[in-house]
């Protein structure tokens, strides 16, 4: 009971963190915005007024996106985790990230104009990242060591990283600069009109997983037990990938690859909330996701007027020790 | 309640036959043989993850292979020979997993549920560790919670795979005794595969032996082998 307790304390402490973070996050930035902009941007936009603009265009969808990303890729990480029984599991180092990036690239670089819009970019990295997440899930069938798994997917991820060179070496100088400012990682790459879709996809994506909690509590205990427990484990499979798929997918192509957020977080929220509680799990990655991305990006932010870092490159600068820890509390 | 009739239990050659056994509850089987000669794949047989070469495993009339997911899993549970415990899951939340195939689609526990989780905690005497982590109890312990785990499965048969074979003496006598408390006082037919020759015939409980000469699985009441004779049938 009092653990229980505990854990609803601490998702109220990150119920009322993240607006708090958000608040702090719309603020940040090099040019300073008075509240009432905030609010009348929203309200009643003003194309003439600079601060409106500055809002709407830029700080409003940064903010969105941080949040999406932050706890998509954090649900991400923990249903690749689950479904691999392994805390070192992760779109990026299972290699759904390059995927996306591989099938984004590709499509930029056709020139095909369905696979400049939107939903087109959504589409390639969304298949992108679910064909590499079979990829890696057959292989896993054959490959029963953990830390032999990981190397594959890192292997996937380094094979199409030299497809994606060659892919770049051959387009022409603009689709190379537009590919090569997206591989950077950011979250001000989307615009206001976008978000519909995004958060149409993402709220889908974040919702699937009501369906597979229970599967996820059982297949803690290995995928032979799940199966005596009932569990459809076959078919889970497929759904977990294509979950993983939407939400990798999803945030890889507007946001570029973000290393790290996928494999830290859920090991952090695991550690914090002492549970396999999915129901939880979920919900702490949700909110922890979120947060730990708005902080590393009011960073980013506030670095700005004097160093441009790539939100990609906070994230690993925090994450890869953070794992390294868990590496070695493993070991001990 | 099993019934076994002319099947033949193997991988891709026959391991052994079985002519004609039924297995009923109230009733605990120690399933013996030599090394590779068939236990685990005998078991997977029952539990439906691998088919007989030939025949069918009959429970309650029905064919397993029949029977779907859900069925299956209120039918029969599994104890394998080791639980390395798991970070972060704690000994109820663990037993309580065994509810898996009555819970809703979120895996709620309803009353029921939770009043059959605390009997069985109850039960094999696990209070004082209900709320430790899985990974900080003992081998031994860790073994109970697996046994738990597939009591508030509420299933009519319980299949452990060489449960004892980590254990210290003192836990393989324990686990065995409580094994056959349970087949007896909650109407179970438990089958148990196990290389500890003395300590199933200690247990006073029937014995499903695999012949070394006729590759056949046959079954002996209990108290009617000798050690010697077991030995010169089985290895």
């Amino acid at each position: 009971m009092n653990s229980k307790n505990k854990n609803k304390i601490l998702i109220i402490i990150l119920v009322i963190l993240l607006p708090i973070i958000a608040g702090i996050h719309l603020f940040s930035g090099t040019i300073s915005i008075h509240f009432s902009d905030f609010y009348s941007a929203l309200t009643h936009f003003d194309s003439e007024n600079t601060n409106h603009i500055i809002v709407k265009n830029l700080r409003f969808p940064r903010l969105v996106m941080g949040i999406i990303a932050g706890g998509g890729l954090s649900i991400a990480g923990l249903l690749m985790q689950t479904l691999f029984n392994n805390p070192l599991a992760g779109p990026d180092i299972l290699g759904l990230n390059s995927g996306s990036s591989l099938f984004v690239a590709f499509s930029l670089m056709t020139g095909i104009p369905f696979f400049n819009s939107d939903f087109g970019t959504i589409m390639s990295a969304l298949l992108g990242a679910f064909a590499f997440g079979l990829v890696i899930l057959a292989f896993s069938m054959v490959v029963k060591s953990h830390v032999s798994l990981l190397l594959i997917g890192i292997m996937l991820g380094s094979f199409t990283g030299a497809f994606v060179s060659i892919l770049q070496s051959l387009s022409n100088p603009e689709d190379l600069k537009m590919f090569i400012m997206w591989a950077m990682g950011s979250l001000q790459q989307v615009e206001f009109s976008q978000l519909p879709i995004i958060i149409l996809f993402f709220i889908s994506g974040t919702l699937s997983c009501l369906f597979v909690v229970k599967s996820l509590d059982a297949l803690v205990l290995g995928e032979s037990q799940a199966l005596l427990l009932g569990i459809k484990v076959k078919y889970i499979r497929i759904i977990l990938i294509a979950i993983t798929a939407i939400l990798t997918g999803l945030i890889t192509a507007f946001c570029g690859p973000i290393a790290f957020v996928g494999l830290a977080v859920p090991n952090l929220v695991k550690i914090l909330f002492k549970t396999q509680s999915h129901r939880t799990l979920l919900i702490g990655c949700l909110l922890t996701g979120s947060v730990f991305l708005l902080i590393c990006d009011i960073f980013v932010q506030l670095l700005e007027s004097t160093i441009h870092i790539p939100i990609n490159a906070l994230t690993s600068i925090i994450g890869a020790p953070f794992v390294v820890v868990i590496v070695l509390k493993r070991l001990a | 309640m099993i019934d076994l009739k002319n099947i033949e239990i193997g991988h891709k050659s026959v391991l052994f036959k079985i002519d004609d056994l039924q297995l009923v509850k109230g009733k605990m089987y120690a399933l013996i043989g030599a090394n590779g000669s068939g236990k685990t794949t005998f078991l997977q047989s029952i539990t439906g993850i691998n088919k007989p070469l030939k025949g069918e495993v009959m429970v309650f009339d029905n064919s397993i292979s029949k029977l779907n997911r859900i069925e299956k899993a209120k039918t029969i549970s599994f104890v394998g020979s080791k639980f390395d415990g798991i970070d972060y899951l704690k000994v109820k939340d663990y037993i309580a997993l065994g509810r898996t195939p009555y819970t809703n689609a979120l895996g709620r526990l309803d009353e029921t549920d939770l009043k059959v989780v605390n009997e069985t905690i109850e039960l094999l005497q696990l209070d004082h560790l209900k709320n430790k982590f899985t990974t900080e109890l003992s081998d031994g312990e860790r073994q109970l919670a697996a046994i738990a785990r597939a009591i508030t499965q509420q299933t009519e048969i319980i299949i452990l795979d060489e449960p004892t074979a980590f254990l210290d003496y003192a836990n393989r006598k324990k686990v065995m005794e409580l094994m056959k408390k349970i087949s007896i006082e909650l109407n179970k037919c438990v089958i148990v595969s196990s290389h500890d020759l003395e300590l199933c015939l200690e247990s006073e409980i029937d014995l499903l032996v695999v012949s070394k000469k006729a590759s056949v699985l046959k079954l002996y009441e209990a108290n009617s082998l000798s050690k010697i004779e077991l030995i010169e049938i089985g290895f």
